[in-house]
């Protein structure tokens, strides 16, 4: 997926000044909306966003905002996969000139430490194989690479399974994680992309 | 919702329906209720019936939004629709110049089409994008079209054959899609001779022409291909290699399909001229191109679907939308001309490897070429090929059964093969099981892991059933002591060789992740022990089979790890399991020295917030676990070995040594298989470079 793109200029800020926000209302959808269309490859329909929103809103959409402006955001959910409870975060943006900050991990490691509060086992997800921003950021925190999807999205890249399995016993304190790069990926856990036609040509990061 | 419906009740307006109202049923109005029911939700709310899950959500499209909706960018409503507009236009032109010219754009971009469907594309929005294919009937009257587009679909029609039969297209599933396409039209399986009569009049054509360049006499009158002398040579020769690769082509993917490999050889030859052809039609683009002012073949080319690089005639990939997937169509980008030319030289490359496969009887020897043949990292296609010619009516090649084939294997001696025990139920099951591992094997990499994952259960449990199936049948096994018994002998022998076969799947598996990039540097340590102790069942289970099969009789006393590691000392160990002790020293050396730099300079770490070492270890080889593979294995055992691990440990530094020592031992006994040769060589580099490393780190560490 996008990495940072070099001739975007940076934009300074503060770890201070990015505001984290949970879903609030309808108002806050055009918003995550317009940042999952600009930065991911997969077209999704309103219906898709609003699956997630009324059924897990703690855990959709938690929001990074600079100075009143929606920069990134992670959509999640939780629910019973094959006899295990299992988390699932099925997308994360932030806006390219924001990346390298820190600010992906932060809404991610948010939503996992909610799944595992919830009694989540596991935590999952999809990702490019050519998506090395995303996956240095899951391999961080802890996810494994577990199964190779072929020619899983749209334009014909395979993806990565990611997993994170959280320890049977107590669980353990948690660290926080200072991180250098940021990505996005995007959901799809469904063959039913990976059925729709495909683009031949390679995605350039 | 339900309180609205109620309250609302049925009001009788005037409407005038197509459909008029029937005995049981009635028009009604429903504005009013759909209006009441709109006013119950708020912005952004929605009615979430209990089936409306998340593939529903998914499955949803925008209409009018471009990303979702095909229907937006398409031109015309049908194929009559786009062919009474002038899209398709038979002959293309009045003028015969530009009619072979369009002619020739429209072969090269079904061409790019074919390459794309191979890599991925469905069908309908590919090659059958061509309103000339979807409408045979409507260039009856252009010979040279006509053929081609017979040639076409018939080639087609016959990959599609090899594929569906093989079902290597798991997850590829879209490429046998033809639902609603004309691929098997009538006349279409007499291709060949109507290619050959229109293949015949260009040769004669280009003859004559040759001849008038030379001045010689013309024998006999022949009407030109087109109206330009100056051009005839040139755009007969585009035409004559471009007809033969398709000739050929079919003759290749139709002899291929011949039962027990019986076409393989014929298919070779065809293959060559199919490489001949297809270079002529690389040659021939500088000819079409400089017809139309462009540049070289290097020069263009980037995204160009023909070799003259104009736009081809004829052609719209919205209008089978509707066809083309149960999902919401989407565009796609046919690959270049000069990728799809490409993309045949690999495949027939591959196909030609098929083709010279000398039908190995051996197991071992199967399970080598399909291994080796995956390298090159074939297509859909390839695979299927391949696939086809390895299992046949349930038998390997459509040859040998496939109890003969295990027995081969097990090392028993020929008669056994006809024993009745082949008629177990359980037995017939480990044939199964053989024959769903050969069709894994020769799936997509990706899909093949997951499978050969999931497979080792079966194979876990075919070993118990079996051992149970014995003794039921022929009492205990392990209190006979001789081979007298004829039945002992053929259980005992499979028994071993189901074991052996299972740690295969084991390792290959495990070795996969490598390939598929699914190990991070992190993970390295606990997937070289993996490999190591793998290797080390894989080994022991190997000697056993041989032993087994020689008669040499057990040394008791031993440990079985030791029997592997040390028989060298007493007798030499088969080549085989040499190896297979290549790879074991050189997976125990890299264990170590990861464990060692991960002890004492905190490098190569797996850490996380949220997880250890250990969650990480039970995720990599949870299959292999749950399978018990090996025995009583645990990230315990893991732990033991390697928290120990120091860089000043003379014992890694010997596993580097003796790896590169038995390698270029080896190399005498495999003078004649040059992929094993290959890998010795990079066993030998791969232990001779850390060993290298190991003794100047020891240096360093004695004498600073």
């Amino acid at each position: 997926m996008e990495m940072s793109n070099e001739n975007e200029p940076e934009v300074d800020i503060k770890a201070s000044e990015i505001e984290y926000v949970s879903y609030g209302f309808e108002h806050h959808l055009p918003l995550i909306m317009n940042l999952v269309d600009e930065e991911l490859s997969e077209p999704y329909s309103i219906f898709t966003y609003r699956y997630f929103v009324y059924l897990w809103p703690q855990l959709s959409f938690m929001q990074a905002f600079h100075k009143g402006k929606c920069i990134g955001t992670v959509v999640c959910k939780m629910g019973e996969h094959r006899g295990t409870f299992r988390g699932y975060i099925a997308m994360l943006v932030v806006l390219k000139p924001y990346r390298g900050k820190g600010i992906a991990t932060e809404l991610v490691t948010r939503s996992i430490k909610v799944m595992m509060e919830s009694g989540c086992e596991e935590v999952t997800l999809e990702a490019e194989v050519t998506n090395k921003g995303a996956l240095a950021l899951y391999g961080r925190l802890g996810f494994i690479r577990a199964k190779r999807l072929f020619r899983y999205y749209l334009n014909g890249v395979d993806a990565f399974r990611l997993k994170l399995l959280f320890p049977r016993a107590e669980p353990q304190p948690f660290h926080s994680m200072a991180a250098d790069g940021d990505d996005s990926h995007e959901y799809n856990e469904h063959t039913l992309w990976r059925k729709s036609p495909l683009l031949p040509t390679q995605h350039v990061n | 919702m339900a309180d609205v419906c109620e309250g609302e009740g049925e009001r009788q307006v005037p409407i005038c329906p197509s459909i008029p109202s029937g005995e049981q049923t009635v028009w009604a109005d429903a504005s009013s209720l759909l209006h009441l029911a709109c006013n119950d939700l708020r912005d952004g709310e929605l009615i979430h019936g209990e089936n409306f899950n998340l593939f529903a959500a998914m499955s949803a499209l925008e209409i009018m939004d471009p990303k979702m909706d095909s229907g937006m960018v398409r031109t015309y409503y049908s194929v009559d629709e786009a062919i009474e507009y002038g899209a398709a236009p038979v002959p293309l032109s009045f003028d015969k110049t530009v009619d072979v010219q369009g002619t020739i754009d429209i072969m090269d971009h079904l061409l790019a089409c074919e390459a794309t469907w191979h890599k991925g594309c469905s069908l309908a929005q590919t090659v059958f994008s061509c309103l000339y294919l979807l409408r045979p009937d409507r260039t009856s009257s252009h010979a040279l079209l006509h053929s081609y587009c017979r040639v076409m679909r018939a080639s087609c029609n016959a990959v599609v054959c090899t594929v569906s039969d093989t079902r290597t297209n798991e997850e590829e599933d879209l490429f046998t899609m033809t639902h609603g396409l004309p691929l098997k039209v009538d006349g279409d399986d007499k291709c060949l001779t109507m290619l050959h009569a229109v293949e015949e009049t260009i040769a004669r054509q280009l003859r004559a022409c040759k001849a008038i360049l030379s001045k010689k006499r013309v024998t006999e009158d022949i009407e030109p291909l087109q109206n330009n002398p100056d051009l005839e040579e040139g755009f007969c020769k585009s035409l004559l290699c471009r007809l033969r690769f398709r000739k050929h082509f079919y003759h290749v993917v139709t002899n291929m399909k011949r039962p027990q490999g019986r076409g393989l050889e014929l298919a070779k030859k065809h293959i060559a001229c199919c490489f001949e052809e297809l270079d002529s039609m690389i040659k021939s683009a500088e000819f079409l191109r400089s017809i139309n002012a462009l540049g070289t073949l290097e020069d263009g080319m980037k995204s160009e679907t023909t070799a003259s690089g104009s736009q081809p005639v004829g052609f719209d990939s919205t209008l089978n939308s509707r066809l083309s997937a149960p999902t919401p169509p989407r565009a796609i980008e046919t690959i270049s001309w000069k990728k799809a030319a490409e993309y045949f030289q690999k495949l027939l490359h591959e196909l030609e490897i098929i083709c010279s496969y000398n039908l190995d009887p051996v197991f071992e020897g199967v399970l080598r070429f399909v291994v080796e043949f995956q390298k090159f990292q074939p297509e859909l296609v390839a695979r299927a090929h391949l696939q086809h010619l390895l299992v046949q009516d349930g038998k390997l090649y459509g040859r040998d059964s496939v109890f003969a084939v295990i027995c081969k294997a097990s090392l028993l001696p020929e008669v056994a093969k006809n024993h009745d025990i082949q008629k177990n139920e359980t037995v017939v099951q480990l044939g199964q099981l053989l024959i769903t591992l050969l069709r894994v094997l020769c799936t997509n990499i990706s899909w093949q892991r997951r499978k050969l994952g999931k497979i080792l259960q079966d194979w876990r449990i075919i070993h118990v059933q079996l051992e149970l199936a014995f003794r039921e049948e022929f009492g205990d096994i392990a209190a006979t002591s001789s081979n007298e018994n004829i039945c002992m002998k053929i259980c005992r022998h499979i028994l071993i060789w189901v074991e052996e076969q299972t740690y295969w799947i084991a390792s290959r598996f495990l070795m996969l992740g490598f390939e598929l990039d699914l190990y991070s540097t992190g993970e390295y340590c606990m997937v070289y022990w993996y490999i190591y102790i793998i290797l080390i069942k894989l080994a022991e289970k190997t000697h056993m089979r041989a032993m087994t099969s020689n008669e040499i009789s057990k040394r008791k006393g031993k440990k079985k790890r030791d029997l592997v590691k040390d028989g060298g000392k007493d007798y030499q160990l088969p080549p085989a399991i040499l190896f297979l002790q290549c790879h074991l020293y050189l997976a125990e050396g890299l264990t170590m020295m990861l464990a060692a730099l991960r002890n004492e300079k905190q490098i190569y770490l797996s850490t996380g917030p949220f997880n250890s070492e250990h969650e990480r270890f039970v995720q990599h080889f949870e299959l292999l676990l749950k399978a018990c593979l090996p025995d009583h294995v645990s990230y315990y055992s893991f732990e033991e070995t390697t928290a120990h691990a120091r860089l000043s440990n003379v014992s890694m530094y010997n596993c580097f040594k003796e790896a590169q020592r038995i390698a270029k031992e080896l190399r005498s006994s495999f003078s004649n298989d040059s992929d094993k040769m290959a890998e010795l060589r990079r066993i030998e580099q791969v232990a001779e470079h850390n060993s290298v490393a190991l003794a100047e780190h020891l240096r360093a560490y004695y004498y600073i």
